[in-house]
C-alpha cells in the first residue's frame, strides 16, 4: 500500500547512517540550549530595555546571549559534521560554566530590586525577577550534564528529566505568583498552575522510582496537555493586551501580560521529551506490548543502529 | 504501567495545587477577591479591581454625589451614541468619555451648556469653525452671533500647534467637538471621578482659564470684596449645597459660580454663564449682547440676594461709562491702526510688527481688564492693570504709528 511505502521511506530515510544526529538525544540538548540562549537575547534585550540599561552589567546577558549561541552553533557543526570532538567539549565546558556564573550573577544583582523592600507579592511580579536569571544557570547545567555524564544511560535521561521537572517547579511557582498579583481575574489563570503542577508531579516519579513504558506514554499525554496551556496562555495573554487600555501596544506588550512566558510551557515540553526520550531503553517493557513511545523508539532506533 | 508511579504523581500534583490554593486564600481578601461582569453590571464593583489600580479614582468617586445616589461607574462609562467602544474584562465600556455620557442623565444641563460661549464658540476661538459641523456651527450662532462661524485665532500659525496645543486648547477643549456629535466634556469643571458640584463652586475651577493678562477674572475676583470674604469665611461656606435649594445661608459670600450660574434663593440654576451677561466684554469694541435687557435684570436678580438696589444700579452706572470710555479709548487706537492699513505703511498680516502687539495688548489685556475690573470691583484693575495701561500703550501706539510713517516717508 502507498501508505506503508511511505512509512518504509520515512524509516529509511531516519535510520539512514547518514542521519545519525537525527537519533541522537544528546545534539537535540546542545540545539534546545542554543535556541533558547538565543531567545534569551531578545527577551533580555526587551527587559533590561525597558530599564534603559542604566547599569552596564546589564549588558552582560545580552552579549553573553548573543556570543554563546554563535560558539555553540560552530563547535556542535565541527562535531556532528567533520566529527572534531575537542572544540564541541572545551567551547561547551567554558559556555557552560559561563552561563552558569551569569545566571547566579544575575540572581545576585537582582535581589536589589524592588521586592526586597516592600515585599508584597505585586512588588515580586513586577520588580526585577531574581529567579529569572536561573534559566541560564539552568542552561549551563545541561551543557555540563551532555559532557559530564555519559549519554545515552539512564542517568543522563534523569538528569535531563530533572532539569525539565525544575522548570516546571519554575512555572507552577511563577504562574502562581503572577497572576495571584492579578488576583487571578479570570478563573482560566489557574489553569496553568494545576496543569505545571501535574508536569512537576509525573515528571518527579522516574527521578525517584522505576517505572514503565505505559508510565512514560503517561507524562507523554501530560507534556502534550502542557504543550496545548502554553499555546492556550500566549493566546490569552496576546488577546488581553489587544483589549486592554494603555498607552500603546507595544507598551502593553512590554509592561502587560507577556505573551511570550507562557511559551515556556511548550519549550520545557520539548526537553522533557528528550529526557523522555532517553529514558526508554532503560525501561523495562512490562507487562510485554506496546507502548507509544516505546514503540516510536524502537521504530526509530533500530539495533544496528550503532 | 505501575499504580505506584501515577499515585506518586497525582499526590505530588495534588500537594502542589492544594499549596497553591492555601496560599492564595491567605491572601488579603481586597487581592483576591474579584467580581465578575455580572457583578459588575449590578452593583458598579469596578471598584474592587481599580482600588488596587488608581485608588485615588475609587475614592474620589466614594466621595461623589454620584456614589451617594446609587450611580455606578458603568452608568457612566458605558457608551454612549457614536462613541468608541472597547472590551474590557468582559464588557463593553466607551473608549473616550465626553459631554454625551453625562447628557444621558442630564441633558437639560447639557443644553443651557450648548447655548453657552464656553460650548462651540470657546472652540472656535482658537481653532475657528473648522472642527465643527455645519449644524453644530449654525446651532451656536442662533444664540453666539459670531461667536462660532469665524476663522483660527491669527495666533495659531506664528506659534505653531506644539504651543496651542499645549496651551490655548487645554482651555479651550471645553467646547472640543467630540467624535460621537456632542460638544465639551463637563468634567473640566466637575473633575472627573468625584463629579464635583463644590469643585465647580471653586472660584479657583474658574481661574484654571480665567486667569491671566487677557481675562483676570481671578485675579480681580481675589483682590475684590468677594473674594477677600471668601478667602476669610470659606470654611463656613457649603460648597456642596443642592443647586437646587441653594440659599445665601449655604453661599453667603459669592463666587464666580455664585453670580453667573447658581440659583441662589430659588433663582433659575443655568449652564449657560452668558445668560446673565449684558455686555460682550471680552471684544475688542464693547457692544450688547442680543439679551441685554434680560440678562441685566437676571445678573441684578443675583445681586439683590445679598445688595440693595441703590448700590447694585450705581455699580451698573459707573461699569456702563467705563465700558463706553473704553472703547473710546480703543477706537482711537484702531483709527490709527486702520489708517496706516490704508496708506499702506503697515501690511495685513497680523503679528508682523511691533506696533501690532502694542496694539493686541492695548486692546487684548488692558481694555478687557479695564472693563473685567469695573463689573468685578476690581478697583486696581480698572486703574493700573486697565485705564493706565490703555493711556501708556496709546502714547507709545501713537510714537510707533509715526515713526512708521517716516520710515515709509508719509505724513
Amino acid at each position: 500500500m502507498a501508505a506503508n511505502n511511505l512509512i518504509a521511506r520515512g524509516r529509511a530515510l531516519i535510520t539512514h547512517p547518514r542521519m545519525r544526529w537525527a537519533r541522537d538525544p544528546q545534539l537535540w540538548v546542545e540545539l534546545f540550549v542554543t535556541s533558547n540562549l538565543l531567545v534569551l537575547a531578545a527577551d533580555i534585550y526587551i527587559a533590561h530595555s525597558v530599564n534603559q540599561f542604566r547599569k552596564a552589567a546589564e549588558y552582560i546577558p545580552l552579549y553573553f546571549s548573543i556570543a554563546a549561541p554563535i560558539a555553540l552553533a560552530i563547535v556542535i557543526a565541527l562535531r556532528w559534521i567533520w566529527r572534531i570532538h575537542a572544540p564541541w567539549r572545551d567551547i561547551g565546558y567554558l559556555v557552560g560554566w559561563l552561563a552558569i556564573l551569569v545566571g547566579l550573577a544575575g540572581v545576585l544583582y537582582h535581589l536589589e530590586s524592588r521586592f526586597f523592600l516592600d515585599r508584597t507579592l505585586k512588588s515580586l511580579t513586577y520588580a526585577a525577577p531574581f529567579a529569572a536569571p536561573l534559566s541560564y544557570t539552568g542552561l549551563g547545567f545541561l551543557l555540563l550534564v551532555d559532557r559530564m555524564v555519559e549519554v545515552r544511560t539512564a542517568d543522563w535521561a534523569r538528569w535531563i528529566i530533572a532539569m525539565a521537572l525544575g522548570g516546571f517547579l519554575g512555572n507552577f511557582v511563577l504562574t502562581l505568583t503572577d497572576h495571584a498579583a492579578n488576583g487571578f481575574f479570570a478563573q482560566t489563570e489557574w489553569i496553568p498552575v494545576i496543569s505545571s503542577a501535574f508536569a512537576t508531579g509525573f515528571l518527579l516519579v522516574p527521578l525517584i522510582t522505576n517505572v514503565t513504558r505505559r508510565y512514560l506514554d503517561l507524562c507523554l499525554i501530560v507534556m502534550i496537555l502542557q504543550a496545548l496551556v502554553g499555546v492556550l496562555g500566549f493566546w490569552l495573554h496576546l488577546r488581553a493586551n489587544l483589549i486592554e487600555p494603555g498607552a500603546s501596544l507595544w507598551d502593553r506588550l512590554v509592561n502587560g501580560a507577556p505573551p511570550m512566558a507562557p511559551l515556556l510551557f511548550p519549550n520545557l515540553v520539548g526537553l522533557a521529551l528528550i529526557g523522555l526520550w532517553g529514558l526508554i531503553p532503560h525501561v523495562p517493557e512490562a507487562p510485554q506490548g506496546t507502548s507509544w513511545l516505546g514503540a516510536t523508539y524502537a521504530w526509530a532506533q533500530p539495533d544496528n543502529d550503532e | 504501567m505501575s499504580f505506584r508511579s501515577v499515585f506518586i504523581a497525582v499526590v505530588a500534583a495534588f500537594a502542589l495545587i492544594v499549596a497553591a490554593f492555601l496560599i492564595n486564600r491567605a491572601r488579603p481578601r481586597v487581592e483576591t477577591e474579584q467580581p465578575t461582569a455580572d457583578f459588575v453590571r449590578a452593583s458598579g464593583k469596578c471598584a474592587e479591581c481599580h482600588a488596587r489600580l488608581q485608588y485615588s479614582v475609587v475614592h474620589e468617586y466614594e466621595m461623589s454625589a454620584h456614589a451617594k445616589k446609587g450611580v455606578n461607574c458603568l452608568d457612566c462609562h458605558q457608551p454612549a451614541a457614536g462613541q468608541e467602544k472597547m472590551d474590557h474584562h468582559g464588557f463593553t465600556i466607551s473608549k473616550h468619555l465626553t459631554a454625551g455620557n453625562c447628557r444621558s442623565c442630564h441633558e437639560g444641563i447639557y443644553q443651557e451648556f450648548l447655548r453657552s460661549r464656553h460650548a462651540a464658540p470657546s472652540w472656535a476661538a482658537v481653532f475657528g469653525a473648522a472642527g465643527l459641523t455645519k449644524e453644530q456651527v449654525a446651532f451656536s450662532e442662533q444664540f453666539q452671533p459670531g461667536g462660532t462661524n469665524r476663522a483660527p485665532n491669527p495666533l495659531v500659525t506664528p506659534e505653531g500647534h506644539p504651543a496651542v496645543n499645549s496651551g490655548c486648547e487645554q482651555c479651550h477643549a471645553v467646547g472640543k467637538p467630540n467624535d460621537d456629535g456632542t460638544i465639551g466634556t463637563c468634567t473640566q469643571c466637575h473633575s472627573r471621578h468625584t463629579s464635583s458640584v463644590e469643585l465647580a463652586r471653586l472660584p479657583t475651577t474658574c481661574a484654571q482659564c480665567h486667569m491671566g493678562p487677557d481675562h483676570s477674572q481671578i485675579e480681580i475676583y481675589s483682590e475684590s470684596k468677594h473674594g477677600i470674604m471668601f478667602a476669610a469665611q470659606r470654611n463656613l461656606l457649603k460648597l456642596d449645597a443642592d443647586p437646587r435649594t441653594l440659599t445665601t445661608r449655604d453661599m453667603f459670600v459669592p463666587t464666580c459660580a455664585t453670580c453667573h450660574m447658581s440659583g441662589i434663593n430659588g433663582l433659575k440654576v443655568t449652564h449657560n454663564p452668558s445668560d446673565r451677561l449684558s455686555w460682550y466684554l471680552a471684544d475688542k469694541i464693547t457692544t450688547r449682547r442680543p439679551n441685554y435687557q434680560q440678562a441685566v435684570i437676571n445678573m441684578k436678580q443675583v445681586c439683590t440676594q445679598c445688595h440693595t438696589q441703590g448700590l447694585i444700579d450705581r455699580v451698573y452706572t459707573q461699569a456702563d461709562a467705563i465700558v463706553a470710555q473704553t472703547n473710546d479709548k480703543v477706537k482711537v487706537a484702531q483709527d490709527i491702526m486702520d489708517g496706516l492699513h490704508k496708506d499702506g505703511t503697515l501690511s495685513s498680516a497680523a503679528f508682523t510688527q511691533p506696533i501690532d502687539f502694542t496694539f493686541f495688548n492695548l486692546w487684548h489685556y488692558d481694555g478687557r481688564t479695564s472693563k473685567h475690573g469695573v463689573f468685578m470691583g476690581g478697583a486696581d484693575f480698572v486703574q493700573w492693570h486697565g485705564n493706565y495701561e490703555l493711556f501708556a500703550k496709546t502714547v507709545e501706539l501713537k510714537h510707533q504709528a509715526d515713526a512708521l510713517r517716516k520710515e515709509h516717508g508719509r505724513k
